[in-house]
């Protein structure tokens, strides 16, 4: 790695020079904490030979070694989670309240609890080998059994023995705390539904059956057995299928019956309609004795089709697209009353309580600041990390997480009356949310396809009535057989699933495969700036004033590492120089920290007010300062800028030959010309956005009728995620909170946007090309169908070919696309 | 050719021992999870340590 540059002389005071940005880089070590892989510090912490980065890491090794469970480090490369400086006493004792244990127990008896806890955080081998050893570690714990894909723990443990805040307590100290939200109580352990499964084993042992009793009808070799059988094998079969037609195909009907409900033909439709007239002309064939009806291609259709269902059922399991804010909020907090501390649930929360929120805790309700110096993340509403100061008197609003002491705060709006948490009374929330937004290609071919099989068959009826009354009816029912859109039906779904599967090896998760229809036909996409744009772990720092000598760097970083605030430990990181010993160092929060080196020099690094610089410096300028003051004179201040994420300029011009784009952001305008600058001239950007605005200005969009994708990372762009045709919500890791969206698109894949949305229309044409396939086999068989030659054999030759050819080239297709984006 | 009856009915028991098999496994909960039991199998069996 290259040195750290720091060149103070060429930002000098010089008036017509004005200051030119240094960016620094990050130090290079090349000892790697044996806990968690991160680099150490210069000195690192060291136990039996092992370097650990911080007391933490190594705390948690101690741990395991003591009870002999360091297979954990040998299963995968660096298991270890890094572990929260600060362990608060006390912060899991809501978990001993009855009515809260009474939610989270799936099962209690008198000696044993079970419960199902989510734990983001496992990630690797290791993870589930020292979850699943856990009774190792307390006696108390009997067994925990860890179900991976949906990173889920359920744990049974002896109530005699181990309390359920000693079992959290016990997660956490190995750096596994579970996340236990709001959302999260009540939700018992996760029931998959089985149901697609009973009806796939149903429909695939009727229809082997159903087909090995239809084939000596296809063959004329065995016609004496044909004569003899036949009736009983009719019957057979009759008996065999029609749990399929009752259990297997219900979903079908079901849909189709729920479209024509709201008025609305979808492709179930044309399958049901097909499904009947097959089922029901094989019976009447059965029963009155003139052939062996078509079960055999009735059975096999169910089956194929619940296969493509059960193709595009497959989810992200641990992911959760429909969080809202109730998953980010506490389940508990402290309610200061006369009597003492109490512990409440949120949702007992009422105007007027006074509540108590400790480091790291999250304000969950508007309020007024009583006491304390607030300094408040709002990172998970607005992707901006840098901490908010507010004073006594203060409104604050919900969703922040404190830093530093504890606040005194007044409820002043309940927490479903928040600023914030308005958003969800919106009608975009309330309307039904698995209502289509958009109109599916499948569906209005289908419609297409409706009409006209009825104008064929009703055709057919017409040409045959005054030629061949016998003849008639067989062409008639036949049309309506092969006009069953089942291989139709199995394009879109095996075409998206495998588009799914792609995109999430690329690290875009989608909620579903029909979020993929969406993004191919998006034509506007609307980005957040502050955490999307932005890039929320990095800073440009920059120092502007007298040039500093390297020992007084030295002492400002050493001093910066002792400091949680995220400014401090930036500058730190920034600075990277070797610990000078320090004589003094004290943390004053929310204004800044002054230390005093072991040579006598004296620093104060913090706001302007605190260091008692003129607040002349900086003036206008929107960035974070933190100011210097070495013995009492001021030297300058460093200023923290964000900065754009570093594969922005690449895809932007990617993106801006095809869509039209637009930024929404909620602060000034500062950032306006670097903004245009990076999105052209035709892009609409907007500052000054609140969550409600957002909302706004995406719904209008779609109202002029434009398909619009919304990008976007906070809970404050929840309600333009969910207005959008489709929402992403960006996120830097999978573990952190994500509002309610159709995708999750990790951060450092941004750059393929521009590819990922390419390949979605790639995919769209595969299912084209895939509906032309399925619609020349519709063609051969309404060939035959309109001439009456359409006979049991055609069809058990036919459906299933077309069904198997559409599945294959579906695929191949979509792996084709793939291969081309690189992919 | 009578016994084709037999036969018949002989197979389709056979296959109802198998869906009926396949049903239990779905409702034991074995399709739940298709991820973690193939790594839990491959950890080492250790001698139980606790006293």
């Amino acid at each position: 790695m290259a040195p750290t540059q720091w060149r103070p002389e060429l930002c000098g005071p010089t008036p017509l020079c004005p200051p030119v940005p240094v960016i620094l880089e990050s130090p290079a070590t090349d000892l790697a904490c044996a806990h968690c892989g991160d680099v150490c510090p210069a000195e690192p912490l060291r136990l039996a030979e092992l370097p650990f980065c911080c007391a933490g890491c190594r705390t948690v090794y101690e741990l395991l070694n003591d009870n002999q469970l360091c297979t954990y480090y040998a299963l995968g490369e660096r298991p270890g989670l890094k572990i929260k400086a600060v362990e608060l006493p006390g912060r899991f004792d809501y978990l001993a309240s009855e009515a809260v244990q009474a939610q989270l127990l799936s099962f209690r008896s008198a000696e044993r609890g079970r419960l199902t806890l989510h734990v983001p955080q496992m990630h690797c081998t290791s993870c589930i080998w020292l979850l699943e050893h856990l009774p190792r570690l307390h006696a108390g714990v009997v067994e925990a059994r860890v179900q991976f894909l949906r990173k889920e723990i359920t744990i049974t443990y002896l109530l005699a023995d181990i309390s359920l805040p000693e079992v959290v307590q016990l997660l956490a100290s190995v750096g596994y705390e579970p996340q236990i939200t709001l959302a999260e109580l009540g939700a018992q352990p996760h029931r998959a539904s089985h149901t697609l499964y009973y009806q796939l084993g149903l429909a695939a042992f009727a229809f082997g059956n159903v087909m090995l009793l239809a084939l000596p009808e296809y063959f004329s070799f065995v016609e004496d057995l044909q004569a003899g059988f036949g009736r009983f094998f009719g019957y057979l079969s009759l008996v065999l299928a029609l749990p399929v037609l009752l259990y297997s195909a219900r979903g079908f009907f079901r849909s189709a019956g729920q479209g024509l409900r709201q008025r609305h033909i979808n492709l179930d439709f044309p399958i049901s309609l097909g499904l009947a007239s097959l089922f029901s002309v094989s019976t009447f064939e059965v029963l009155t004795g003139r052939g062996p009806g078509y079960f055999d291609s009735f059975t096999g259709l169910v089956f194929f089709m619940l296969i493509g269902k059960w193709v595009q059922q497959r989810t992200y399991d641990a992911l959760r697209f429909d969080r809202d804010y109730t998953a980010y909020f506490p389940v508990a907090v402290t309610r200061l009353t006369p009597a003492g501390e109490q512990s409440i649930s949120v949702q007992e929360l009422a105007v007027g309580h006074r509540i108590r929120v400790r480091h790291q805790e999250v304000i969950p309700a508007d309020a007024v600041l009583r006491r304390g110096a607030g300094q408040i993340d709002y990172s998970f509403v607005s992707g901006e990390s840098t901490p908010v100061t507010r004073a006594a008197g203060d409104l604050v609003y919900a969703g922040g997480r404190q830093l530093g002491e504890a606040l005194e705060l007044e409820v002043v709006r309940g927490v479903s009356q928040g600023y914030l948490t308005q958003l969800w009374n919106n009608p975009a929330f309330t309307k039904d949310a698995a209502g289509p937004t958009l109109e599916t290609y499948a569906n209005r071919a289908g419609r297409y396809f409706v009409a006209l099989t009825l104008l064929l068959a009703a055709g057919t009826l017409a040409y045959w009535a005054p030629r061949d009354q016998a003849t008639m009816w067989r062409a008639f029912t036949s049309v309506l057989v092969i006009a069953c859109p089942c291989a139709l039906s199995l394009a879109t779904p095996f075409a998206l699933g495998a588009a799914l599967r792609v995109l999430g090896r690329h690290k875009l998760y989608l909620k579903n495969a029909a979020v993929i229809e969406t993004l191919a036909r998006a034509d506007t996409l609307v980005f957040d700036k502050t955490g999307t744009l932005t890039d929320p772990t990095q800073s440009a720092v920059q120092y502007h004033g007298r040039p500093l000598l390297p020992l007084e760097k030295q002492l400002i970083a050493t001093a910066a590492a002792q400091s949680t605030h995220p400014l401090s430990q930036r500058l730190a990181r920034e600075l990277a120089t070797e610990a000078v010993p320090l004589a003094t160092c004290q943390e004053y929060p929310g204004q800044g920290l002054s230390a005093t080196a072991a040579s006598g020099q004296a620093l104060r690094l913090g706001s302007a007010a605190f260091v008692g610089a003129s607040a002349s410096g900086p003036e206008g300028t929107p960035e974070t300062c933190v100011h210097v003051a070495l013995d009492g004179e001021l030297t300058g201040y460093f200023t923290f800028r964000n900065v754009y994420r570093p594969a922005l300029p690449a895809v932007l011009t990617a993106l801006s030959q095809r869509y039209r784009l637009a930024v929404l952001s909620g602060d000034t305008d500062a950032e306006g010309p670097r903004l245009r600058a990076l999105f052209g001239p035709a892009a609409e950007l907007r500052f000054g956005q609140s969550p409600a605005d957002k909302l706004a200005y995406v719904a209008a969009e779609r109202a002029l009728g434009h398909t619009v994708v919304m990008i976007g990372d906070g809970l404050n762009d929840a309600g333009a995620l969910r207005a959008a045709n489709a929402g992403i919500a960006l996120t830097d890791t999978l573990t952190n909170f994500s509002p309610a969206c159709d995708a999750i698109l990790e951060a450092v894949e941004l750059g393929r946007l521009a590819t990922f949305l390419g390949f979605s229309r790639a995919c769209l044409r595969a299912v084209l090309a895939t509906f032309a396939l399925s619609l020349c086999y519709n063609a051969v068989g309404l060939t035959l169908a309109v001439q009456g030659h359409f006979t049991p054999i055609a069809s058990a030759i036919l459906m299933p070919l077309s069904s198997l050819s559409v599945m294959v080239m579906a695929t191949l297709l979509v792996r084709w696309a793939a291969r081309r984006y690189q992919l | 050719m009578t016994i084709i009856f037999l036969l018949i009915g002989l197979s389709l028991l056979v296959a109802l021992t198998f869906l009926a098999a396949f049903l239990w496994a779905v409702r034991s909960g074995q399709y739940d999870d298709a991820y973690t039991p193939s790594v839990r199998m491959l950890f080492e069996d250790e001698p139980e340590l606790r006293p």
